[in-house]
């Protein structure tokens, strides 16, 4: 037995889950130190995704950039692409059109439906119930469809450009009328799914209690978005940002900072989003959808900031003779991952991975190359 | 037909391997198979995470530098016969990732999956359709029927 | 011409077992977990009859392990176990005295699960530990603690499941045994013929439960799959078997299912599996309805860690107890 003076913990072995396993949907490196069975110290490595995306877009002209932007991540696609042009349109002082601004909330929603159904798949896959699993993989080819019907592709459709949306997406009635129906549908099914989840005890017990994080621990390793706002700390920016001024949300919080906290999380935040989608469809005002009288200046960095499925995304760079210079994309999984590695201690094996992807982790959105400029 | 390729005709093992790529492919190559819309299942073809079992492996992404060793490694543990499937532009050509600029290559990813195991079959888009991954597993079936 | 009999009969039987077991996990598989989960389904024969026909056609290697011949005789022998247990079911074999007993095939089933340490201790696959990568960089967290393979985990876990995991299939054996009194299967199925089958009375009812649940535990299904979960330890102790090899894990399985079943009609209905005797089709037809009402429960239930494992077991048993009390009154 290997007693580790620094940590005062008892460690028996260490066992190591790789780039490639099935529990693991994208690829990275999970160290666990274990104790008969139960987990004393985790560590997580990032960086097996580095693929360099802010070195190929250094240089580039602007609209190439954005477009390249949605292709770091095939989840969370319309949301690089939007706040990298908001980012050029702040710095530009683009004046975006109303209607453009409702597609673009519309897309976003439509986004943050089919990536809480597919982290609701995934959990469940990760608790071995591939019954539900199935289910919502099923719930969410509805939204798939929609997406594919407004953007011309079921992955990364492309819908905003620099000053607008791109024509393509342009929503007349019959697609008006199948968003309203698409969305009476989801409502139905994932109301009955989570009445079904809630009440079955075999699940419940398996998720109550597992990979707790407090609010405190949760506010001082910087984490955001749902995962945050699951241990009790109501925070969502999209209180504060200007497009989403015209509808009516409410913010979710669950109180124990759990994994079922968690779950449930996602399963109330889908209501909003339908409710958001309904309030765009019913409200949508007339006029064009792109803008296209702006002049291309050198700008310093602009920094944006949009609140994404995961928590709060972060883009900046500066222009220069029409070229994108210094861009910093940085993402909310950084930081929800980070603190995932503290969740899992003190649990059984099986609960260390679940504790692992119960912060909806996209690791291929977060491979940066980062400095560390202090500790 | 002989017993041997009936048999291995009806029962296909697939194994996924992500390495590096956006995920947008991984997560339509697993909306085919556990997805009841498209159910890959009933061309009997199975899922399975463990190179010894598998006949056929799919790969996405462009193979990053820390992906590629293990690539090689599940490669070579896979008994033969067997068959390769690169799925989606960046297994094909590397995607958006292979030159930073112009034609300037990447040092970030060791290249498309054509430059660390041999591929037979090859299936475009980005992202994948479903239902193109399973016409590129059944193309690349009869490579495995027909082999000794 | 009684000898020539009981050979046939001996032959038949277990040829027929074999034949039907194949067919199990493909129906399993199309006719229950397809139509719960609202999709198609493979054909019945892929899963039991062709996937391990494809694998006798794959070559042949040498598994990483450090006895690898030992590693790959582990499935024959476990074949050989499961075959045995359903040989000693058949009344033709009942002279063997002892080995006709309720105790002879406790300890046969112990032989068959003390396999699963023995294959998980001897397996190091490519997923686990030899995935090579850079792991012990500067700043890496406690490069000098010993790294473990998942299928020592796994191992270790059978190893507790050994402990713990089959009291309840023991204990509903026994609750025929305190009915009839007697461990020899020949007593045991004589009184059933006299006083009606075991099943039809309190302690028999309960008994079934406990050996339901005492079923799949010892098939490894979900929710008790902890041996060989896919969150944590892939495949477990199978993780390095290939070819032909495999394709015994995969017969193995079925005769498995198809042998327990019969045991619970020896011991809970008095009906020995004879295939000169026309009563076979309710043996069939228990083998065929076990592995269906196992499925269905499989297909609604996540995977147990220890946490909700422990106290099933311990509930069942406690039920199982209260059951062999109901019969010795």
């Amino acid at each position: 037995m290997d007693d580790n003076k620094q940590n005062r913990t008892v460690i028996e072995a260490e066992i190591p889950m790789g780039p490639v396993h099935p529990a693991a949907l994208e690829p990275y490196r999970l160290r666990l130190f274990v104790e008969d069975e139960i987990v004393r110290d985790a560590e997580m490595t990032v960086g097996v995704n580095h693929r360099g995306v802010e070195r190929i877009m250094e240089g580039l002209p602007v609209e190439k950039a954005n477009s390249l932007t949605e292709k770091i991540c095939g989840i969370c696609s319309n949301s690089h692409i939007w706040n990298s042009c908001r980012t050029a349109e702040i710095a530009l002082g683009i004046e975006v059109p109303e209607r453009a601004k409702y597609i673009r909330i519309i897309m976003e929603e439509l986004e943050r439906l089919h990536s809480h159904l597919l982290y609701l798949a995934h959990g469940n896959e990760v608790l071995g119930h591939e019954t539900f699993s199935m289910r919502l993989f099923y719930i969410r080819e509805t939204v798939m469809d929609l997406l594919g019907m407004i953007g011309g592709n079921r992955v990364q459709y492309g819908s905003a450009v620099l000053g607008g949306v791109r024509p393509r997406c342009q929503l007349d009635e019959m697609r008006l009328q199948k968003i309203s129906e698409g969305m009476d549908l989801i409502e139905e099914k994932v109301t009955a799914f989570a009445d079904r989840f809630v009440s079955d005890p075999m699940i419940m017990s398996r998720i109550t209690g597992v990979g707790v994080i407090s609010s405190k621990d949760a506010l001082r390793l910087a984490c955001s978005g749902p995962t945050l706002r699951a241990t009790g700390v109501a925070k969502d920016l999209r209180t504060d940002m200007p497009e989403y001024d015209p509808f009516e949300f409410d913010v979710i919080t669950q109180d124990d900072g759990d994994v079922k906290s968690q779950l449930l999380m996602r399963v109330l935040e889908i209501p909003e989003a339908i409710k958001i989608i309904r309030q765009a469809v019913r409200d949508l005002p007339e006029g064009p959808i792109t803008n296209r009288s702006w002049e291309m200046q050198d700008t310093p960095i602009t920094k944006s900031y949009i609140e994404v499925p995961r928590g709060t995304l972060y883009h900046s760079y500066a222009l220069e003779d029409g070229r994108v210079r210094n861009c910093v994309i940085r993402t909310p999984s950084m930081a929800n991952i980070g603190a995932m590695q503290y969740a899992c201690i003190g649990h059984h094996i099986t609960d260390a991975q679940l504790s692992v992807v119960q912060c909806d982790p996209c690791f291929t959105c977060t491979d940066r190359a980062i400095e560390i400029i202090k500790i | 037909m002989s017993l041997k390729s009936y048999s291995r005709g009806r029962a296909v093992h697939v194994m996924l391997v992500y390495t590096g790529g956006c995920n947008g492919c991984d997560i339509e190559i697993v909306n085919c198979i556990l997805s009841p819309k498209f159910d890959a299942e009933q061309y009997k073809v199975f899922l399975t995470w463990n190179p010894r079992e598998a006949d056929v492996l799919v790969v996405t992404g462009p193979v990053t530098k820390h992906n590629e060793q293990p690539l090689r490694e599940i490669y070579n543990a896979i008994p033969e016969p067997k068959a390769v499937v690169a799925a989606g532009a960046c297994a094909l050509m590397g995607g958006v990732y292979k030159n930073c600029h112009g034609d300037i290559p990447s040092e970030e990813i060791a290249g498309p999956v054509d430059n660390i195991i041999p591929v037979d079959a090859k299936v475009p888009g980005c992202a994948v359709r479903p239902q193109d991954i399973v016409a590129g597993l059944v193309s690349a079936l009869p490579l495995l029927l027909n082999a000794d | 011409m009684d000898l020539i009999y009981s050979l046939i009969a001996v032959l038949g039987t277990l040829v027929v077992a074999f034949i039907v077991s194949l067919f199990l996990p493909g129906l399993e598989r199309k006719f229950i977990h397809a139509r719960i989960q609202q999709r198609v389904g493979p054909p019945i024969t892929s899963p039991g009859i062709m996937a391990p026909l494809k694998f006798f056609f794959k070559k042949t290697i040498t598994p990483e392990s450090s006895m690898p011949r030992l590693y790959n005789a582990l499935p024959l022998i476990s074949l050989i176990v499961v075959v045995v247990i359903l040989l000693f079911l058949i009344p033709d074999m009942y002279f063997a005295g002892a080995l006709a007993s309720v105790i002879a095939l406790v300890g046969f089933l112990k032989v068959e699960e003390i396999m699963y340490m023995f294959m998980g201790s001897l397996s190091r696959s490519v997923l686990s530990v030899r995935m090579p990568f850079p792991d012990k960089a500067k700043g890496a967290a406690h490069p000098e603690v010993h790294q473990s393979f998942f299928e020592d985990l796994s191992s270790l876990r059978a190893f507790r499941l050994i402990a713990f995991g089959s009291f309840p299939v023991y204990i509903a054996m026994f609750v025929a045994v305190a009915m009839t009194g007697s461990i020899y299967l020949q007593d045991i199925i004589a009184y059933q013929q006299v006083h009606g089958p075991v099943l039809f009375s309190v302690a028999g009812v309960l008994g079934a439960i406990v050996f339901f649940i005492g079923y799949m535990i010892l098939l490894n299904e979900y929710p008790f799959a902890i041996l060989k979960g896919k969150p944590d330890v892939v495949e477990g102790p199978y993780l390095e078997y290939a070819a032909k090899y495999r394709a015994y894990v995969y017969i193995t399985r079925g005769f498995l299912m198809f042998t327990l079943a019969t045991l619970f009609s020896v011991l809970f209905l008095g009906i020995a599996p004879n295939i000169l005797n026309p009563t076979f089709i309710i043996t069939l037809i228990v083998a065929l309805l076990f592995p269906m009402l196992m499925a269905v429960f499989s297909a609604f239930s996540p995977i147990f860690t220890y946490k909700q494992f422990y106290p099933t077991v311990a509930g069942v048993s406690i039920i199982g107890v209260v059951a062999i009390i109901a019969a010795l009154l």
